[in-house]
């Protein structure tokens, strides 16, 4: 789809669309190497996008990390708010300490921890970073397959990893590997097979009301009109 | 439950909660004391957990506003605009001048009504049996007929829009609020009087519970706990969002850590937060209330983003995961009464099972908010 559309006729559902171009474009100018950067971002979300991530901004974050971490493979990208960086999962826990130990980096404070299911292309953990000395907030990522999913704990780095990994471990079982105590924090104990987060668990169809009728059987809702 | 009997100590399970008064909602702790010693914490969270991230994903981004509120219900306005300003993010929606204001306003407000119910509460668990809580109480209804006025409810707004908001304000908002201001202050004054200066306060609440300023940052400590410990972050000042950055207010810092340094930087920031409402006031623009180019249907990219808001309990983040469509792919809550509370064990473990309570209450937990 031509970009001029949506902005001539500027209506209503192109909204959404405008959000992705305007980091791209703002890319481009920096960096000239990315010609086709527009063009997928545009038409197709989710194949595509490799080529089409931008990169982010030079001097930041991301240059601080790959200085830092020199022999790591590190796959940076400008977020629409934040930087994002994908990491493997073998190196999380270096990545983490030196994240919070570098004296460049001093990220020592971890906003959050969490899964993210991406079905087909296996489990997520996120790790939103930030430094109240420097300002700077990163966010890194690591990649599981669902079949195996386990990762090194960072509770050694940060205490605050703690109830966000078990809460992670019940959400989506994921284990991390040589956490403290890991047992189940907002499910039940004995509920370790069954991780309600992850998309194969579908939540049960809402049914809504309808109108006035009253339902012949009652009130149970649970016959389908 | 005797564990074991030998010729010395006993250690003791002492079960408190989930019912219990002191523990704030359906909390549960499993306290291993030693005498009067605690010498162990194992705290159990999860009764409240409705899936609000889960239900979240299921409904488009104008239905979930209503699962924001229910997750810290002391303070909705606070939720609602963190949601708000991720999908607005997401979206890339320029919520108007008029709109902002009022948010600051009803958010500060927000604040002060969170932090009365804290003090209110605070008092109840070192032992006041009701002063504090009808003082707090008092003030607290003021402020919540204003919300009330506005927005028609007393608990879960659902105010707020991705982009505005759901309607303009009645037309006496601004005096409305002119008049209650006077109270809260006296009511916030009468309630330090109550309890700043008192002995008894002092001797429960000094040097207890206190947790170091490198320990905090380690815990993911945030909002006034951590700056009860030194720290001066607070992100409506260092990542500034909203229109925070044109109003003059300043940030209380604490130097212990400890409950009373939690209980008088609550203090001082309601009164700071009063600050700003009235500047907010003063400068209240009119104009629209929602973007002239508003989509009907609010359609994601497929991005990330990441909003937060400083709420009464410490920093209220959402992150949205979209791949398109109307509904979060994922929807994360960065809720604060969680963070905060992990620390429990740390700072509990070596003091007296009476303070047990008051390091509880010092966090200022909404269970809502940590079980989500």
């Amino acid at each position: 789809m031509p970009d001029e559309e949506s902005q001539t006729d500027a209506e209503a559902p192109a909204e959404g669309k405008k959000g992705e171009e305007t980091p791209a474009k703002a890319e481009q100018a920096a960096a000239p190497e990315q010609p086709a950067a527009e063009k997928p971002k545009a038409k197709q979300p989710a194949e595509e996008e490799e080529e089409a991530r931008p990169r982010p901004p030079a001097g930041g974050i991301a240059d601080l990390l790959a200085e830092a971490l020199p022999d790591v493979k590190l796959e940076a990208y400008q977020g629409m708010t934040d930087v994002i960086v994908e990491v493997e999962r073998d190196d999380i826990l270096n990545v983490m300490s030196v994240a919070k130990d570098d004296p460049r980096l001093d990220l020592k404070f971890l906003r959050c921890l969490f899964g993210v299911d991406l079905e087909a292309e296996g489990l997520e953990v996120v790790y939103q970073l930030l430094s109240f000395e420097k300002g700077h907030e990163v966010v890194i990522k690591t990649r599981l397959p669902s079949d195996d999913a386990h990762v090194a704990s960072v509770t050694s780095v940060w205490k605050a990893a703690n109830w966000h990994e078990r809460e992670t471990r019940d959400m989506f079982g994921i284990t991390f590997d040589d956490h403290p105590h890991l047992v189940p924090l907002l499910l039940p104990e004995d509920m370790t097979d069954h991780f309600p987060l992850r998309k194969d668990n579908p939540l049960s169809e809402i049914e809504e009301w309808q109108g006035d009728e009253l339902p012949e059987e009652g009130y149970g809702g649970a016959k389908k009109r | 439950m005797v564990q074991e009997r030998g010729p010395d100590t006993v250690d003791i399970n002492v079960n408190m909660g989930p019912q219990h008064p002191s523990t704030h909602g359906v909390f549960r702790m499993v306290l291993t004391i030693d005498g009067e010693r605690v010498i162990d914490v194992e705290p159990h969270i999860g009764y409240m957990h409705r899936g609000a991230e889960k239900l979240s994903e299921n409904m488009d981004y104008r239905a979930a506003i209503g699962y924001q509120d229910r997750t810290d219900y002391l303070a909705q306005f606070l939720t609602e605009q963190a949601y708000c300003m991720a999908v607005e993010k997401l979206l890339e929606l320029e919520v108007p001048e008029r709109s902002e204001y009022i948010r600051v306003i009803l958010c500060e407000l927000n604040r002060v009504t969170s932090h009365l119910m804290f003090l209110g509460a605070f008092g109840i668990d070192l032992g006041y049996f009701g002063t504090s809580f009808t003082y707090g109480f008092r003030e607290r209804e003021r402020l919540q007929d204003i919300f009330e006025e506005v927005t028609g409810e007393r608990m879960m707004y659902g105010y707020f829009r991705p982009g505005g908001l759901a309607w303009d304000v009645p037309d006496n908002f601004v005096q409305m609020i002119r008049d209650v201001l006077p109270h809260t202050r006296q009511g916030l004054k009468d309630l330090d009087m109550l309890m700043t200066q008192n002995e008894i306060v002092a001797a429960r609440t000094k040097g207890i519970g206190a947790m170091n300023l490198e320990d905090s940052i380690n815990w993911g400590l945030s909002g006034p706990m951590l700056r009860a410990a030194g720290s001066d972050w607070d992100l409506r000042k260092d990542k500034p969002y909203s229109i925070y950055d044109r109003f003059d207010y300043d940030i209380p810092v604490g130097s212990h850590g400890d409950v009373f340094d939690r209980y008088l930087v609550r203090l001082e920031e309601a009164y700071q937060s009063l600050r700003i409402v009235e500047q907010a006031l003063d400068q209240l623009p009119d104009g629209p209330i929602m973007p002239e180019k508003m989509p009907r249907r609010l359609r994601g990219p497929d991005a990330e983003v990441y909003a937060a808001v400083e709420g009464p309990r410490g920093e209220y983040g959402i992150y949205i995961v979209s791949k398109g469509g109307d509904k979060a792919y994922r929807l994360k809550i960065r809720a604060p009464s969680f963070c905060n509370l992990a620390a429990l064990r740390d700072m509990t473990v070596g003091n007296y099972v009476a303070d047990a309570v008051a390091i509880l209450g010092s966090i200022d937990i909404v269970l809502c908010d940590v079980d989500r």
